[in-house]
């Protein structure tokens, strides 16, 4: 195509597109934002996919951006190149632990049940390994000018299993039913400030609107893949989802057992014909206990591991028969210090218990080198928006120590409460080690789960009311939860009792932007703020792990649990 | 007899009573609310509560307690609080896996025991006396979880000649069963050989020394007959006690052997539901576990006296 020509496509594409997509189309053209990053937000924003491609290529000056994401979300090895791969077979999967509870969109709250619910079930878009948006069920999006009401074309000719016509009527009561409080689904946490009760509503067969709480940037990842329970069900559905997995998706529950494991055959007639599955079926099978997933993928039981931990599967990371597939994720341990509570009340001892931590040592101590290392906030560098020009905190024991001295504090005793999953307990050993070298005499105090986190409310459970502790955290394709939840003054999961209404006032700034550059100031801002104040430490994000078999290929996962192999099967040559 | 009997199944069922009571009320002392720890930390306040009212979990206690039995009462075992099923559906499959891998360690164990605690009688004081007394101790003395992963090691990952997991696939025939579930088995059997072969060693060894036997020698039998008849009808008596107490365990204890063999078995089904605080799927699998040592006790009680007339039950106080 001639340059002429290029320019000509070019200006009728900005002549048809909102004031937001300008500006976004503007920002990259002038080299503020990377490649990766405008494509990312163009589908976030509900440009079309052809038309982000268009511009990615005809606009950009190609110079490097400082604060571009040039590592984020990928597959940092291994899973990335789309190889041939024979038709038909059965791929085995191993998933640990497995479903916990009983499998309903609304309710399901763990990453076993959402990775068997989203084969058979269907979001509006995707969120993929690249934290883009993939149009799955809603076919575009758009917000008004303000970005408080989202307006989503749904696909249709889309049926549910049941032939069932899929209509945008489905899609308002999916998320109405999410909402609404007497339900109690899981997504009330996400959805608290945003999404009121039958604040969805279905304008026509194909359309529906959102009406927001306010105005919100990412409001599409929040009803994409990467809320747990955004599945569209039939509005007519009732009893238990789990009986037949009623959906949209390439693939069809064949027998489901709680507990031990289940079975689908592909869905012949899926909607998008390049997704059908090229394998005829998939058995999942469950262990309650990791190292049980491990053996069985040692003996080949299994072709794949859906997610193991790098603690607990060293032994596959260099095992020449398995291929490992990395993602980068937010997935983090938060160490909150309470900043109403002596000795942490001065925060000079917060910034000196954070130079004292050696974060370098724990990602290669426990995770083998499989992490992140965080600065001291929940922007994870998987993130477009996170700014990586803010300095690095690094172990610092001499400042440390003069931090102390000057504080006036030495020799404080403090309980350090975790619970006995993952790595934690492992970690507040190495922070009670960390604590010793700058004269804090920290005790873990190391409990199980539901003793650690209680009944999850301030004044009845030790995670939100101790001193100090440190919560496992999972994967979110934006920080919008983690910024509010964990840190605001209202916040649900402030463990850290900060209350700073210069931060509330710059996380709201953050949630409402529109576009990239507005939400990347914001978070520079968050980012420095946070880090002098340092109500938590945040010392690492630990890689999303999945393994498979040499002779499989293609199969495709997100740092949220999800799995997608539709267009896997085993590699030709084998 | 018939008065032995009923005396003890009464005294089961106020043993059943009191263990329906405990466990009840000791698992609800562990912290945290059930709701809570189905939808997991994160979830709202207001998802928790409407989880609990749906589970009956927000009543009280005695409550909780008086619906359950009055469902036992009725044949309802209730349903599982995180995957709401009914109980039932969970718990006889449970059991009857468990009891399969409980059949084939016995099917190796105890001959084998037997066999080997007589064979060492036999040889007292010598070198295969010791080598089966102090191998069988040694291997008794060794966690089964550690023989579970040896097992797997060896003959899983490093020949290649057994699968790593017990849970064989569904309509699985009976050898393929079998195959999945020898590398289990076998770590029962470490554990149950030396103190089966001591306990028929030791019977062994007292009854060669009986007058009886004595006599028998002294007035010509042949050995084996002298062994059959006389030897083994007496020297067993504690072994069958021994082998009896050992089915409780391995109908009910098995939790860690099967976490690591992925078999869902009612060990599994009890750690599962302790950890979820899941009472429902708790109490009613302890109690058939209470149930199973129950009944093998009596058995084991029974045939005591079946092959040893000197013990009449009941029959001082008759």
């Amino acid at each position: 195509m001639s340059q002429r020509e290029t320019t000509r496509r070019v200006d009728a594409i900005r002549a048809g597109s909102s004031e937001l997509e300008n500006h976004l189309i503007d920002e990259y053209d002038a080299g503020h934002i990377s490649r990766r990053d405008f494509v990312r937000r163009g589908t976030v924003i509900g440009m079309s996919v052809p038309i982000i491609g268009f511009l990615a290529s005809a606009c950009g000056t190609g110079k490097k951006t400082s604060t571009g994401g040039a590592s984020t979300g990928t597959a940092v090895q291994a899973g990335g190149k789309e190889v041939q791969v024979r038709p038909g077979g059965t791929l085995k999967l191993g998933m640990s632990p497995g479903p916990t509870t009983e499998i309903d969109p609304i309710k399901v709250a763990d990453e076993g049940g959402l990775g068997v619910m989203s084969q058979s079930g269907e979001f509006l878009s995707w969120s993929d390994n690249k934290l883009q948006l993939q149009p799955r069920l809603a076919e575009s999006w758009k917000p008004n000018a303000d970005g408080s009401v989202w307006t989503f074309k749904i696909r249709q000719g889309v049926t549910f299993h049941d032939g069932t016509p899929m209509t945008a009527n489905d899609v308002a009561s999916s998320m109405n039913a999410l909402s609404d409080p007497k339900n109690g689904s899981n997504a009330l946490s996400t959805f608290a400030g945003v999404l009121s009760k039958d604040s969805a509503k279905a304008v026509d067969d194909s359309t529906v609107t959102f009406e927001l709480d306010g105005p919100n940037g990412n409001f599409p990842y929040l009803v994409s893949s990467d809320n747990y329970n955004a599945l569209i069900v039939p509005a007519s559905f009732s009893g238990k989802w789990e009986k037949t997995f009623p959906g949209t998706g390439p693939w069809k529950m064949e027998r489901y057992t709680p507990n031990s494991g289940i079975s689908y055959v592909k869905n012949a007639d899926y909607w998008d014909k390049s997704r059908v599955p090229k394998l005829d079926r998939q058995e999942v099978k469950f262990y309650p206990k990791e190292q049980a997933q491990i053996l069985a993928m040692q003996s080949g039981e299994v072709d794949v591991l859906v997610h193991f931990s790098p603690t607990g599967g060293r032994a596959l990371l260099n095992d020449p028969n398995i291929t490992v597939i990395e993602l980068r994720s937010s997935v983090h341990r938060e160490v909150h210090m309470r900043n109403d509570k002596a000795p942490f009340n001065d925060k000079r001892v917060r910034q000196a218990m954070a130079l004292a931590v050696d974060r370098k040592a724990l990602v290669n101590g426990l995770f083998g080198g499989k992490a992140d290392i965080g600065n001291d906030s929940p922007f994870a560098p998987v993130f477009p928006t996170t700014d990586k020009s803010v300095p690095q905190r690094e172990q610092d024991l001499a400042k440390a120590k003069a931090l102390m001295q000057e504080a006036g504090v030495n020799g404080a005793s403090v309980e350090l409460n975790t619970w006995d999953g993952f790595e934690l307990s492992d970690l507040a050993q190495l922070l009670q080690t960390y604590g010793q070298k700058i004269g804090l005499r920290l005790t873990p105090n190391v409990t199980d789960a539901g003793t650690y986190y209680g009944d999850a409310v301030f004044g009845k459970s030790p995670w939100l009311d101790s001193t100090m502790g440190i919560t496992d955290y999972g994967h979110r394709g934006v920080p919008n939860l983690f910024l509010t939840a964990q840190l605001t003054s209202k916040g649900v999961w402030n463990a850290a009792h900060f209350r700073n209404p210069t931060y509330d006032g710059l996380v709201k700034e953050y949630v409402q932007a529109l576009d990239i550059g507005a939400q990347r100031a914001a978070a520079k801002k968050i980012q420095v703020l946070l880090l002098d104040e340092t109500p938590n430490i945040y010392p690492y994000f630990y890689f999303f792990l999945t393994s498979t078999k040499k002779n499989v290929g293609n199969v495709e996962v997100s740092a949220m649990g999800h799995y997608d192999i539709t267009k896997a099967g085993f590699t030709t040559g084998s | 007899m018939a008065k032995f009997i009923a005396k003890r199944v009464a005294l089961g069922l106020i043993t059943l009573f009191l263990l329906s009571v405990l466990v009840f009320f000791m698992a609800n002392v562990l912290p945290g609310n059930v709701g809570r720890r189905v939808l997991g930390p994160f979830a709202s306040p207001q998802a928790v509560a409407a989880l609990n009212h749906q589970l009956g979990t927000d009543q009280p206690l005695v409550t909780q307690y008086v619906d359950q039995m009055k469902g036992y009462l009725k044949g309802d075992m209730g349903t599982t609080v995180a995957t709401r099923q009914p109980v039932s559906d969970v718990l006889w499959p449970a059991l009857w896996r468990s009891a399969k891998l409980a059949i084939l360690a016995f099917i190796i164990v105890v001959p084998l025991s037997i066999l080997g605690g007589v064979y060492a009688a036999l040889h007292e004081g010598s070198l295969r006396d010791r080598v089966i007394t102090v191998g069988g101790l040694s291997a008794a003395a060794v966690p089964d979880f550690v023989w579970a992963v040896v097992l797997l090691i060896v003959f899983s990952l490093g020949l290649g000649l057994l699968p790593s997991t017990a849970a064989f696939p569904d309509g699985s025939g009976v050898l393929t069963q079998v195959k999945y579930l020898l590398l289990p088995a076998f770590c029962l059997v470490f554990v149950l050989f030396g103190y089966i072969a001591r306990m028929a060693r030791a019977g062994t060894i007292e009854s060669l020394d009986a007058d009886y036997t004595r006599t028998a020698v002294i007035k010509g039998l042949p050995q084996r007959a002298v062994l059959r008849r006389h030897v083994l009808r007496n020297s067993l008596l504690p072994t069958i006690a021994v082998i009896a107490t050992q089915v409780g365990y391995l109908m009910g204890g098995l939790v860690v052997i099967e976490l690591i063999f992925n078999y869902q078995g009612i060990g599994q089904m009890i750690f599962r539901a302790a950890t979820q605080k899941d009472f429902p799927s708790l109490e009613a699998a302890v109690l058939v576990v209470g149930v199973v040592f129950l009944v093998s006790t009596l058995i084991a009680d029974i045939l005591y006296s079946v092959l040893n007339p000197r013990v009449r039950l009941g029959g001082a106080e008759s």
